[in-house]
């Protein structure tokens, strides 16, 4: 957006907008938010971008993978809502199982977020700063920006055919150099963000912690490629002076909450399912510094503590089993245990020959899950052991 | 666009696939994995499979039956191309237990982002061999489909040998499960 626009959108804003505005500008970080987008003429490229999406939204509203609990994707969208202010009713929030960190919101109001992002933060105050960032992309109308760029046109073609689908076969690196934001996108959508979750109340020094947090898991992987943790590096280039600027930012931007405990209420009977899902993504090394983040933090740490457990047995590489045996036992040691973290004792006590040790807890765990989908083999496991 | 991608999906397959029919009758699979078939199958070679081979009875997209044989310690399953992508790659050990040998299995399926949920695991008696048979459900994520599966698996002297089958859970997985039930029980493991 040109000094221009900004001026012309200011200037069409209401009285409350401008005050916030020139508070904001005291602070160093000015924004006013266009009006709300009319539907464009579908004979425009614009238009036929819209088009393209609302397919896409159709079939993403039939996918088995999009949650369907009312309570989680009302919560979402709520926070949409208060980042998106007057443009509410045009954002439609869409949470998608999948293991990775992203969020995507394209031209015609479609909001996806990925529940490994939902996994990776920590508090409301980060999801939010993710999806202002979204917001700040569709308030400015990027990705019509980026279609009308001569230079990127043909490799945007092939993008919009992949669009939704980042993830699927392989796909990440196309529809990352087609559909990457540039670094001037990056930088405005960052300011609006921080902008809308300030206005929103939301701090907005939680901001950088999210990126900080994902290039440590990035940086954990071996050779690694952020693409494939996070598509959201793969369509948002996200350099470390983002981190830094973002910092620089929140600054001029103080107070608001995190909402720790709202986020924990809403999401915490997803956990499990979310994490089952994590842990079979195979990255040992990335989920070992997310799961450590997260107990480190205080949050859901038996449950936690038991996939850490998980991911150290099933990597098992030298030294694994005792250290997922430690996760287990404190993870079953805990005020609310899961039941899986007796089948892990169990499992490596009978792998270390401790026959008592492993006998006494896999039954504790068929005890406490009698209708586990293994229960018939571990039945097995128990009679070799007592035989 | 799901249908973009399955026609993406299908010419990426068939460019480096060789359809080749599976008559009835008495089958070896690898070295020393047997099977009797009722009926013919499709099997589809392309390098990037090994050491799996994929037969199917809809095509390829939809219904697929992968079968292992004679996995050797530390073999790398499905190392390249579309099924592997640029994901992680999972390995055999011989060492392995059977809830390791399942968890590497559910990985596998898993590493297009698809979702997998284990819904039994019990012995069962493969190949002659004291082995595992489970049961599974999956959500594929380049179409959406949701899938029913089941796998059958043995280790003998440090190979593993296995087969997974699954199909949308709807229509063809109820129509062929019985096929490849029957399949599995004919499966013999060869001495050499
Ligand atoms: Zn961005």
């Amino acid at each position: 957006m040109n000094r221009r626009q900004l001026l012309s959108a200011a200037g069409a804003c209401c009285a409350q907008a401008l005050a916030r505005q020139v508070h904001a500008q005291a602070a160093g970080t000015d924004y006013a938010a266009p009006h709300r987008f009319g539907r464009p003429d579908v004979a425009t490229d614009e238009g036929g971008l819209w088009s393209m999406m609302d397919r896409e939204e159709r079939s993403l509203r039939r996918s088995p993978l999009v949650l369907r609990d009312e309570k989680l994707v009302s919560y979402v969208q709520d926070i949409c809502c208060r980042l998106g202010s007057e443009h509410c009713p045009d954002i439609r929030a869409y949470v998608v199982r999948t293991p990775l960190f992203n969020a995507n919101m394209a031209p015609n109001g479609m909001m996806q977020v990925w529940t490994g992002l939902l996994l990776r933060v920590e508090n409301e105050a980060q999801l939010a700063a993710v999806l202002g960032h979204e917001i700040g992309h569709y308030l400015q109308r990027h990705s019509v920006e980026r279609l009308r760029d001569a230079k990127s046109k043909s490799a945007l073609a092939q993008v919009l055919g992949a669009f939704g689908a980042v993830g699927a076969l392989g796909q990440l690196a196309v529809a990352a150099s087609a559909f990457a934001y540039g670094r001037e996108h990056e930088r405005e959508a960052d300011r609006i963000g921080a902008y809308l979750m300030h206005q929103a109340g939301y701090d907005v020094a939680e901001s950088a912690k999210v990126w900080s947090n994902l290039l440590q898991e990035v940086k954990a992987r071996e050779g690694g490629d952020p693409a494939q943790t996070a598509s959201l590096f793969a369509t948002h280039p996200a350099p470390p002076e983002r981190q830094a600027d973002l910092e620089q930012i929140a600054k001029s931007l103080p107070g608001g909450s995190t909402g720790d405990d709202a986020f924990a209420e809403r999401t915490r009977r997803f956990l499990d399912d979310w994490l089952q899902d994590e842990v079979k993504r195979g990255q040992y090394a990335e989920s070992l510094v997310l799961l450590t983040r997260h107990i480190d933090h205080g949050k859901a740490r038996e449950l936690m503590t038991y996939y850490r457990g998980e991911v150290h047995r099933l990597r098992g590489e030298a030294g694994d089993q005792a250290l997922a045996l430690a996760d287990y036992q404190a993870a079953a040691a805990s005020l609310d245990p899961p039941a899986a973290a007796f089948r892990g004792i169990g499992l490596i006590s009978r792998q270390q020959g401790q026959r008592s040790e492993a006998v006494e807890a896999l039954t504790h765990y068929l005890d406490l899950a009698p209708d586990a989908p293994d229960a018939a083999f571990i039945k097995t496991y128990l009679a070799e052991l007592t035989s | 666009m799901n249908k973009l991608l399955c026609a993406i999906l299908i010419l990426a397959l068939s460019a480096c696939a060789t359809v080749k029919k599976i008559e009835s009758g008495d089958n070896l699979v690898g070295e020393r994995l047997s099977v009797t078939l009722d009926g013919a199958w499709n099997r589809l070679d392309f390098p990037s499979i090994k050491p799996a081979q994929i037969w199917t009875m809809e095509g390829v997209t939809i219904d697929e039956f992968l079968i292992y044989s004679g996995i050797h310690d530390g073999q790398v399953m499905h190392p390249e191309g579309p099924i592997g992508g640029k994901q992680r790659n999972f390995a055999f050990h011989s060492a392995m237990q059977t809830e390791e040998i399942v968890s590497m299995f559910e990985g596998v399926l898993c590493r297009d982002n698809s979702t997998f949920k284990l819904l039994k695991l019990e012995p069962y008696q493969f190949g002659g061999k004291k082995g595992f048979r489970f049961e599974y459900e999956r959500i594929r994520k380049v179409d959406n489909v949701q899938l029913r599966g089941v796998g059958f698996g043995a280790v003998d002297r440090g190979e593993l040998f296995a087969m997974i089958y699954d199909a949308p859970r709807l229509t063809f997985f109820p129509r062929y499960q019985s096929k490849v039930e029957a399949i599995a029980r004919t499966a013999v493991i060869k001495a050499s």
